[in-house]
């Protein structure tokens, strides 16, 4: 792996800059750097600097998992370790959209396995893959403290409450259609 | 009253600032204003759109009415809720729409809009005010104090409600020892799950040496089914704030840290606010309150990994590394994050601790019970009506908050389990809904207290598959640093998982509760420790479960997908095949859906009447609006019935020349006949009466079940090669040794239990007085029987209701029934209660007799009765009836039909020389579960006789699984070709969409011309609608393959 990092992160990077609104690895970097430097002062920084990052990128690339080692001195061994551990991480690019099932226990008393079912189906992924399109991507998550309306999906920060399977395009086609989130879920 | 106050230099500034926002709301207590709910439930109810609604509604109208955003109220499932002050009204399940009613009618008019209210679950009479509702009366909010009272976002709203003054108080006229002794006597113990003494762990962090300390917010509520800590913060977060400014000042700590899981981002952002503005207001930061201690709060967001939420997982999260835990000790009292000693609390814990130092320890103490104080916040979920989150003293009884507060179990289900603790936690089943939810007693019926969560489950819920989930999730979630959780737990699941897909072996479960026992010994943390209690907890109380799905391939709930082709089936304890045979009737292929039906149940006619249709009670088409009428299709199907049908039976020389006696020709006698027919078997029946078919004909009324049905299928029984005997009764005309000693290769017990329990009450050997068996079988057998003219009945089973129906065409003028438990517990059939309160029955539940009066003649002349009520929850897991000590009244009657209960007097029967037949707990015969075995190789029981009390459809299920079983026992082989599922050919299409018609019910004759015959009340249908019906079924059976049922 090591013996050519430079072709990966090119092929990488390609990967990630196929749409023009995607910034070149350089500014990625830059900005990158500003993030680091505003947890200066952080004790135990790395995985707040991380979840930032990968929140500006949408996933974190090895270049950009390279450079934070290589900023806070941190061997990128440790670095990885973290990222692997965490189910939050990704190392490979995301959907725009991240739909996440919950298969928590309220849910999955309440038929939590079939709206997985239908989503599966209707996006035609299977858990912890993307879509071509880069438009959706799907995952299992293990409540979400809505157990009161189970069945629930999380798709980006939206809670969707009692979700029937039969309905799952539906919802698919709000985010589709739309560029922003459609419902309201932030206060 | 902004968000942000100017900074407050002193305590007495606080009260100022308190005393001014208290006189402006006084000012405006007279104001309309709305309480929208904007917990995370809500929201995903729609309730900010609500908002938008409700405001611009507010502005067309002009009115000067503000709409607060408050945290979570509690009643989820109900979302959008809104409470308009200053009176209280609640409103629930709004929509957008309803948004113009609410500002026109209740602000503008002043009337309240009843519609939007919650109904009373009894009486169905809107409930208008907060406190009136059960879901509140029954609670008692210490934690939740403010959550939806206030807008977490206004500290000022949290100043008003004493916010901050316990801050103050310690901060200017306490010791931090002092402190710490209060927290001790308020008995607190930690919410987050193991329950250990807070006053302790700060007492510790004060002493260990060190000049930084932290304090340390555990808000990773990862427990599946747990939702109180992510409310807290939305709804009150300031009150986390000041419990942890208290816990630092009392364990000399400057810095604090707040560990918030990703998964909740509504609780982040306010909670970053909270501490903002409590930043500016000099809450929080340096020199508070002009006392000079400081206190600086940061939040830290986990990254999706259940293990942080142990303690020292979690602080190594904090530190940025992997979230793997520590070994303890040391622990984190002496050396926690960074090395230095820090303190560990969770969110709710923290929550209890402003109001303990305003209020004192020894008034939070009065609530719980002696060893547990205080209150708990249980969310609650699952199969229950009322989800959302409930707030009671410790101490309360499960069986109150499941019905009281959580109205109960959704669509008229069964309780099975409350699922508690979570993955570190156990199921609690029915026999202990009485239990008092304390740390101690449920540890002792292996659940946890844990973070609160608490998942209700239905009968639709398998426990095993319950088990597999749990081990599936810690297994996912096991960090991997110590080989006991992480390999353990792995050996573990793979062993549920062959159970769940029929594979189990005999010895799995024992070897399951081994591994448990030794991960939980010698994992590293709480995680690994606690990790094999679901399986342990679920074996230990659901143990019949294991078993069916190891020994007879059986998942009863109907989940595990490899053991169930449709749940209907599954559910149908003769497994018949429902969706072939209403597909064919579809078809209207009558005579193959009859065959069809006959592979699995002889009596599909008898059945069409008199089945209690669990198959119904399972159908997945309720999901969608209500289950397929399945008895009814069966109905109009064996109706289209010319030539009888019967499927296919395999001649076998050998089988024939073998001797099979069945002792009895009730339901599972003749079951157990036509299935050995079917293989070649010419068996012999043996009936005591004159007629056969036992309670079939016995019992059963013929309005319900005319004879000739019965008498019909019956006859092609013996077509099939049976002989039956009638007028033998086992040990008077023969015995067992005689049949025996008649050298029979195996006999099949199927005696039932004919034997009625006595009323146990004085007066009893009035004359008038007879038990309903006795009644019922004296009508139906010799034609006629004595009945009264005012008459009594007492119980609340099938024979109950069957012997006042009769009595009633038999001409009685007045039949009351009595039950001492209510309406809903009663175990007859709910339509056949229903039917006789049509004929005109009185019925009256929660009544019990308490002696029988008799005349100077020695007749009957009376019933002294009392009144019920329900009391605690026993052990059947209903409330069980007690006096309620005052009504007793004299019901006028000359005859009184006794029906509390069968029996089987079995001692005298069994006279075998060199074996004894074992008997079960309940003083019936023990049989195998898979092949019907007793005790003694070679005779077999089924029906009544073993299970007790039951139904036809059991009786008809277990007298085949015997004719299997003395099939092997005589051959050695399984030759049960009628098990191999059989492949319909009808069509479906399954991605049309299903079609929409109605449950159409099952018609019966109008009450005028049944009640005085013994006509048969129910009709049939007509083909369309027959068509109709049989297309609603979804067909789950397509294109499944699945374990074959029974012993293979």
């Amino acid at each position: 792996m090591e013996a050519s990092p430079q072709k990966t992160k090119n092929s990488e990077v390609a990967q990630n800059t196929a749409c023009a609104c995607q910034p070149t690895e350089e500014e990625m970097l830059r900005s990158l750097d500003v993030v680091i430097d505003g947890f200066a002062k952080t004790d135990g920084a790395l995985i707040p600097i991380l979840q930032t990052a990968q929140n500006l990128f949408g996933y974190l690339p090895k270049s950009v998992l390279k450079h934070i080692s290589l900023r806070l001195g941190i061997p990128y061994s440790e670095v990885t370790g973290v990222v692997t551990f965490y189910s939050f991480f990704s190392t490979v690019p995301r959907g725009k959209h991240v739909v996440r099932v919950c298969l928590g226990t309220a849910c999955y008393v309440r038929g939590g396995k079939e709206v997985l079912e239908a989503f599966k189906k209707n996006l035609k992924i299977n858990v912890g893959e993307t879509t071509p399109d880069r438009m959706f991507s799907l995952e299992v998550g293990r409540c979400f403290g809505a157990c009161g309306l189970a069945p629930v999906a999380m798709i980006n920060d939206d809670v969707h409450q009692r979700v029937k399977s039969a309905k799952i395009r539906d919802i698919i086609s709000q985010y589709q259609h739309e560029g922003e989130d459609v419902k309201e879920a932030k206060s | 009253m902004t968000g942000s106050p100017r900074k407050i230099g002193s305590a007495k500034e606080l009260e100022r600032l308190k005393k001014s926002i208290l006189d402006e709301k006084k000012k405006n207590a007279a104001k309309k204003r709305i309480l929208l709910c904007a917990g995370a439930g809500c929201i995903a109810s729609g309730s900010l759109r609500l908002k938008k609604a409700l405001e611009e509604k507010i502005r067309e109208e002009k009115l000067d009415v503000e709409v607060v955003e408050t945290g979570c109220l509690g009643p989820c499932a109900q979302g959008p809720v809104v409470v308009v002050d200053p009176d209280h009204t609640f409103y629930e399940n709004l929509k957008v729409e309803d948004a113009a009613d609410l500002v026109n009618e209740h602000l503008r008019k002043g009337k309240p809009v009843e519609r939007l209210m919650p109904r009373d679950a009894k009486t169905s009479k809107p409930v208008p005010k907060q406190d009136q509702m059960d879901f509140f009366q029954k609670q008692t909010k210490i934690v939740l104090r403010n959550c939806g009272a206030i807008d977490p976002l206004k500290i000022g709203d949290y100043i008003a409600r004493d916010g901050y003054q316990a801050l103050a108080k310690i901060l200017t006229s306490m010791k931090p020892e002092e402190v710490i002794d209060q927290v001790k006597k308020s008995g607190l113990r930690g919410r987050g799950g193991a329950g250990f003494p807070t006053g302790m762990k700060w007492e510790f962090t004060r002493q260990a040496p060190g000049d930084v300390k932290y304090v340390i917010c555990n808000a990773d509520e990862g427990d599946p089914g747990a939702f109180m800590d992510r409310s807290v913060l939305e709804g009150d977060p300031h009150s986390v704030i000041e419990g942890m400014a208290v816990a630092a000042f009392a364990v000399g700590s400057s810095r604090g840290f707040v560990y918030v899981r990703a998964e909740y981002p509504l609780a982040v952002s306010r909670l970053t606010k909270a501490i903002e503005h409590a930043k500016e207001a000099g809450l929080l930061g340096e020199n508070i309150l002009g006392t000079g201690f400081n206190f600086d709060l940061e939040i830290r967001m986990g990254s999706g990994a259940f293990v942080c939420g142990e303690e020292t997982a979690l602080m190594n999260s904090i530190e940025g590394k992997r979230g793997e835990p520590r070994p303890r000790p040391p622990f984190p009292s002496k050396s926690g994050l960074w090395g230095k000693p820090s303190l560990l609390n969770n969110v709710e814990t923290y929550a209890n601790i402003p109001v303990i130092l305003t209020k004192g320890a020894e008034w939070y103490a009065t609530f719980g019970t002696v060893p547990s104080k205080g209150t708990k916040v249980f969310a609650l979920a699952g199969a229950i009506r009322n989800t959302g989150l409930v707030e009671v003293p410790i101490g309360t009884p499960l069986g109150e908050l499941i019905y009281d507060i959580g109205g109960g179990i959704k669509g008229g289900k069964k309780y099975k389990a409350a699922q508690i603790g979570g993955p570190s936690g156990g199921c609690i089943p029915k026999e202990f809904l009485n239990v008092a939810l304390d740390y101690k007693t449920l540890e002792e019926l292996g659940a946890i207290m844990g973070s609160g969560g608490l998942i209700v489950m239905d009968e639709d819920s398998c426990m095993v598959d319950v088990a597999r989930f749990f081990l599936d999730f810690v297994q996912d979630e096991s960090c991997g640093k110590c080989v006991p959780c992480r390999v353990g737990t792995k050996r573990m699941l793979e062993i549920l998982e062959r159970i769940c897909a029929g594979q189990g072996e005999e010895g799995d479960v024992e070897k399951l509760v081994r591994l448990g026992l030794q991960i939980k010994e010698t994992s590293l943390c709480g995680l690994g420790q606690t990790a094999p209690n679901p399986v342990l907890s679920t074996i230990r109380h659901f143990r019949k479960e294991y078993d069916q799905h190891i020994r007879e391939r059986h998942c009863e709930a109907g989940v595990c997908p490899s053991l169930v082709r449709a749940s209907c089936q599954t559910a149908c304890p003769a497994g018949v095949d429902v969706p072939g045979f209403v597909s064919l009737v579809g078809e209207k292929r009558y005579a193959e859906a009859l065959k069809l039906h006959r592979e699995r149940n002889p009596f599909a006619a008898v059945c069409a009447r008199v089945c209690f249709h669990t198959c119904e009670d399972k159908c997945r088409r309720a999901t969608l609006d209500d289950s397929v009428s399945i008895r009814g299709i069966k109905r109009f199907m064996v109706d289209q019935e010319v030539v009888i049908q019967v499927p296919e039976v395999r001649h076998n020389e050998q089988n024939a020349a073998r001797k099979i006696a069945i002792v009895g020709a009730g339901p599972a006698g003749l079951s157990c006949a036509y299935f050995l027919a079917r293989l070649g078997y010419r068996p012999t029946v043996l009936e005591s009466e004159p007629r056969p078919g036992g309670m079939l004909v016995q019992t059963i009324p013929a309005y319900r079940l005319p004879r000739e049905t019965l008498a019909r299928e019956i006859r092609m029984i013996e077509q099939l090669g049976v002989t039956i005997e009638t007028n033998k009764r086992l040990g008077k005309d023969f015995t067992l040794q005689e049949l025996r000693d008649k050298k029979y290769d195996a006999i099949f017990l199927g005696i039932g239990a004919p034997e009625s329990f006595g009323l146990g009450i004085m007066g009893e050997d009035a004359d008038g007085v007879v038990m309903a068996l006795p009644f019922l079988r004296e009508y139906n057998i010799r034609g006629s029987v004595p009945v009264g003219k005012k008459v009594v009945v007492v119980g609340g089973g099938n024979a109950a209701i069957d012997a006042a129906r009769t009595a009633l065409r038999l001409g009685a003028e007045a039949v009351t029934v009595l039950y001492r438990r209510s309406q809903e517990e009663m175990p007859a059939y709910a339509e056949e209660v229903r039917e006789s309160i049509y004929e005109g029955i009185k019925l009256m539940p929660l009544t019990h007799p308490v002696e029988i009066l008799k005349g100077p003649d020695g007749k009957v002349s009376g019933v002294r009765c009392m009144t019920m009520k329900l009391g605690d929850y026993d052990r059947s897991g209903r409330r069980s009836p007690t006096a309620d000590g005052a009504d007793q009244f004299t019901l006028e009657a000359d005859q009184v039909i006794g029906a509390i209960g069968q029996t089987l007097q079995a001692g005298k029967l069994f006279d075998l020389k060199d074996a004894e037949i074992k008997m079960t707990q309940n003083k019936f015969i023990y049989a195998d579960s898979v092949t019907g075995q007793t005790s003694v190789p070679g005779i077999f029981a089924g029906g009544d006789a073993a299970s007790g009390p039951w139904s036809v459809v059991a009786a008809i299920g277990a007298g085949e699984r015997a004719a299997v079983g003395i099939d092997q026992f005589l051959t050695g082989e399984d030759h049960a070709f009628w098990r191999e599922e059989k492949v319909v050919d009808t069509d479906f299409d399954p991605d049309v969409d299903p079609v929409p018609y109605p449950r159409e019910s099952v018609r019966s004759i109008p009450v005028e011309k049944r009640k005085h015959n013994f006509d048969e009340v129910e009709l049939s249908w007509n083909e369309n609608v027959a068509q109709r019906q049989a297309k609603r079924c979804l067909r789950c059976d397509y294109g499944k393959t699945v374990t074959r049922r029974g012993n293979k």
